[in-house]
């Protein structure tokens, strides 16, 4: 992000934007000879474009170049060991575009060639073995659309509403199709030894991630993926293979994976001991906290996109998900958790995937509070901010599934806030 | 850019796949031959000595050369499918008595990959059959009619093996029989990680006078001369007690809860921008200034090696609970949301992200804001 496109300023240019197609709308009637737009002839109508060989691999309208990944820079100490954040706000359905998938490494973006690229599995097996990216190719093939929800998305919020965008408060997160083997088919080809009861994946980048995944969750369901939405994985995303484990928090979809050990025992990784515990307020930590909660957020109107139409018809959209499966149904409220409507789903339901809700309603241009609460096919409801704080106190950093407000002010400004 | 060179761009990938292909070096494995020539003989005119020749090794079921008295295990591999190619003879060499239980060659193995490599490119040059060596299941007829010329005379002779194993003696590993083998000398490359029981730890001690140095060279500048932490990177020393404070201190010494992970972590990512650059006495040494720093040590002739590394206690190894998020009551009621007067009055604003005001480009950007760190 550049300097010069500050948060205001962008607000100013999304609300200029919108006013000015509020006149369009509402105000043409009354403009003598109708709507330019109409009445006189577009550059683009006029004019030949641009021919096939222009953009050999096609990038999003000029239009569109607001939208793009944030980081932010206060955050972290170094953007090589950092994270940005997926705009939610600008993306509708189930699926993020490759190129707007959050990212979060820890020593930067490594560049690995495929040709020089292996896949070791050692430990407690029959035969350690080594794979080539051609000999994964061998494997059969799966699809799968699951969310990737880094741990400590919304975790800045622990302590009340800080950052004003639901890019910054929910922004880690993301959901793809990933095409990959079963994890279970490279064990099986090892030979697990029946003492095996944690598989560790390693990264080939200069941090070397490492977590400690029990043996039930990677026969289950994680895939080892070198694809994401039929495309190769970006280099930012683990290119050219990344473990998918899905349902469970993003630090554990070790990028650039290089190599699984099978043990008796976990491994205790700095990443699961300093990092990705759960500080309760009695001094104690939560550990091994994987599976990530039933979670959703509106994603419009929010503090990027505030209603620029005045009164009347108002289109509502958010995204849910939940670890534990499918969405089962979103309820909306408008005026702070008072009174809720049940939301309209749409698109695929798919288990560990985001889910798109709707609500269309007629604003009358008073003040609002919205809320969103995801209840998934487990039965668990997602809980308020005050619950989880009187349950966890506020130091928790990751796990944060609180139900977000976002306030509405007559003039359609949208602000980050805690109610009572 | 010209036509040519967007063509040279194309090939490039395969050009390198052609120079890796051709990596192996046939003279060089003439020398490693010399290990083998005590009991084999390749070239023309080779007999079986102690073992058999090995013209022609490429694409030969196992156990099946004419005239030679193999093992009933070597026998029996054939018999199971085992066909001699670069995958096959790669897993024998790593471990000849592992992967073919009961065979009679005594040799231990070859360590070295680039050895192996090596030796089955000078192996090659005497094999006819070498230019199709993967395709060991287009051989049918051999794999039926091989084996069964062979075996019953031949092994009259022999001395039983003492464990004969042919599920283990066939050829390919696991279900698709795709990959091979990892060799000692590779899984040693990659397989740095260390427990808390101390799996994992190699040689070697550091004392804490030698971590000081080295701390302040390399990792000072981000962590601060006492482990205080330079601006965001984490702190590593201090905050004892203060895990129930408002503003918790995470430090090693006063939440990380055992040692190994932090002998693993400096070994495999610090120092940042340069991993693994530490030796393995670098990484006991920098353990132990890092105890030191948090008075987990006192004495700076304190020297920590894997013989005493497990008897050190961290002071928070007991501040870890299992996760039990379901058994909050907002997740373990699983209760009917309310739908309808919920909750009394009307809502108030009780805090703005705008007063605040950490959002990026905002005035007063992370001003008193935590890290996700």
């Amino acid at each position: 992000m550049t300097k010069t496109s500050t948060r205001r300023g962008f607000m100013k240019g999304g609300l200029t934007a919108g006013a000015a197609l509020a006149t369009a709308g509402l105000v043409a009637p009354a403009r003598a000879g109708g709507d330019p737009a109409i009445t006189e002839i577009q550059d683009w109508n006029r004019y030949s474009g641009a021919g096939v060989d222009a953009s050999p691999y096609g990038k999003p309208s000029d239009f569109e170049a607001h939208v793009m990944r944030r980081n932010v820079a206060w955050l972290t100490a170094d953007p090589v060991s950092s994270v940005n954040f997926t705009p939610l706000h600008e993306l509708d359905g189930i699926i993020t575009p490759n190129g707007l998938c959050f990212e979060r490494h820890h020593a930067g973006v490594a560049e690995v060639d495929p040709q020089q690229h292996r896949l070791m599995i050692n430990g407690l097996v029959d035969t350690p073995l080594v794979f080539t990216m051609a000999d994964l190719m061998r494997f059969p093939r799966e699809n799968h659309i699951y969310f990737l929800e880094c741990a400590a998305n919304s975790g800045m919020e622990w302590r009340g509403a800080q950052l004003n965008g639901c890019q910054y408060t929910h922004g880690m997160v993301h959901c793809v199709m990933y095409t990959g083997v079963k994890l279970k088919h490279l064990l099986a080809e090892a030979g697990v030894k029946t003492a095996g009861k944690w598989v560790m994946p390693e990264g080939a980048d200069a941090s070397a991630m490492t977590r400690s995944i029990p043996l039930e969750k990677a026969m289950e369901d994680c895939l080892v993926a070198f694809k994401m939405n039929g495309e190769a994985l970006r280099p930012e995303q683990g290119y050219p293979l990344r473990l998918v484990v899905p349902g469970w928090e993003g630090n554990m979809w070790v990028k650039w994976l290089r190599r699984l050990e099978v043990g008796d025992e976990p491994w205790h990784a700095r990443e699961e001991t300093s990092k990705y515990t759960d500080l309760l307020a009695n001094g104690k930590a939560r550990r091994f906290t994987w599976v990530m909660d039933v979670k959703s957020v509106i994603t419009s109107p929010s503090p990027q996109m505030p209603i620029t139409h005045g009164k009347g018809r108002t289109v509502l959209t958010g995204l849910a998900w939940s670890g534990a499966g499918k969405i089962s149904r979103v309820d909306v409220s408008l005026d702070g958790g008072r009174n809720w409507v049940t939301a309209r789903l749409d698109g695929p339901s798919l288990t560990k995937a985001l889910h798109r809700f709707y609500h269309e309603f007629d604003w009358d241009g008073s003040e609002l509070f919205l809320q969103s609460r995801a209840i998934d096919e487990a039965g668990f409801v997602q809980p308020t901010k005050q619950e989880l704080r009187a349950v966890r106190g506020a130091n928790s950093i990751y796990h944060n599934n609180g139900i977000q407000t976002w306030h509405v002010a007559k003039d359609g400004v949208v602000e980050n806030v805690e109610i009572s | 850019m010209s036509r040519f060179l967007k063509a040279l761009a194309v090939l490039a990938p395969f050009l390198i796949t052609a120079n890796g292909a051709t990596a192996q070096d046939a003279d060089a494995g003439a020398k490693v031959f010399n290990k083998c020539k005590a009991c084999h003989v390749v070239g023309e005119g080779a007999k079986h000595r102690v073992g058999p020749e090995l013209n022609d090794l490429f694409g030969r079921t196992a156990g099946s050369a004419e005239g030679y008295k193999y093992s009933p295990a070597m026998t029996t591999a054939g018999e199971g499918g085992l066909v001699w190619n670069d995958e096959s003879l790669h897993a024998y060499l790593v471990a000849p008595r592992s992967f073919v239980k009961g065979t009679k060659m005594a040799f231990a193995g070859l360590k070295k990959q680039e050895e192996i490599d090596n030796l089955l490119a000078f192996l090659k040059s005497y094999s006819s059959d070498a230019a199709a060596p993967q395709e060991e299941e287009a051989k049918p007829e051999e794999k039926s009619e091989a084996p069964a010329a062979a075996p019953e005379k031949k092994t009259e002779a022999e001395i039983p093996p003492p464990s004969a194993a042919p599920a283990t003696a066939v050829a390919t590993h696991g279900v698709f029989h795709l990959g091979r083998p990892a060799t000692g000398d590779e899984i040693a490359a990659w397989d740095i990680d260390v427990r808390p029981d101390g799996q994992g730890l190699p040689d070697g001690r550091g004392t804490v006078a030698q971590g000081e140095v080295l701390y302040s060279d390399q990792c000072a500048a981000c962590h601060g001369d006492f482990g205080e932490a330079i601006g965001r990177w984490p702190v590593l020393a201090g905050g004892l007690d203060t895990l129930t404070n408002d503003r918790p201190v995470k430090s090693i010494g006063s939440y990380w809860p055992y040692l190994s992970t932090v002998y693993d972590y400096i070994r495999r990512s610090m120092p940042f921008g340069d991993a693994r650059s530490l030796s393995d006495d670098d990484v006991y040494a920098l353990t132990a200034y890092v105890l030191y720093l948090n008075d987990i040590v006192t004495d700076e002739d304190f020297e920590l090696s894997r013989d005493n590394f497990t008897a050190v206690d961290m002071p928070n190894k007991d501040g870890f609970i299992d996760d039990d998020r379901l058994s909050e009551t907002h997740y373990a009621d699983k209760a009917e949301p309310c739908m309808k007067d919920c909750r009394p009055g009307t809502a108030e604003i009780t805090a703005h992200a705008a007063v605040l005001d950490v959002t990026p480009d905002g005035e007063d950007d992370g001003e008193g804001a935590p890290s996700i760190e």
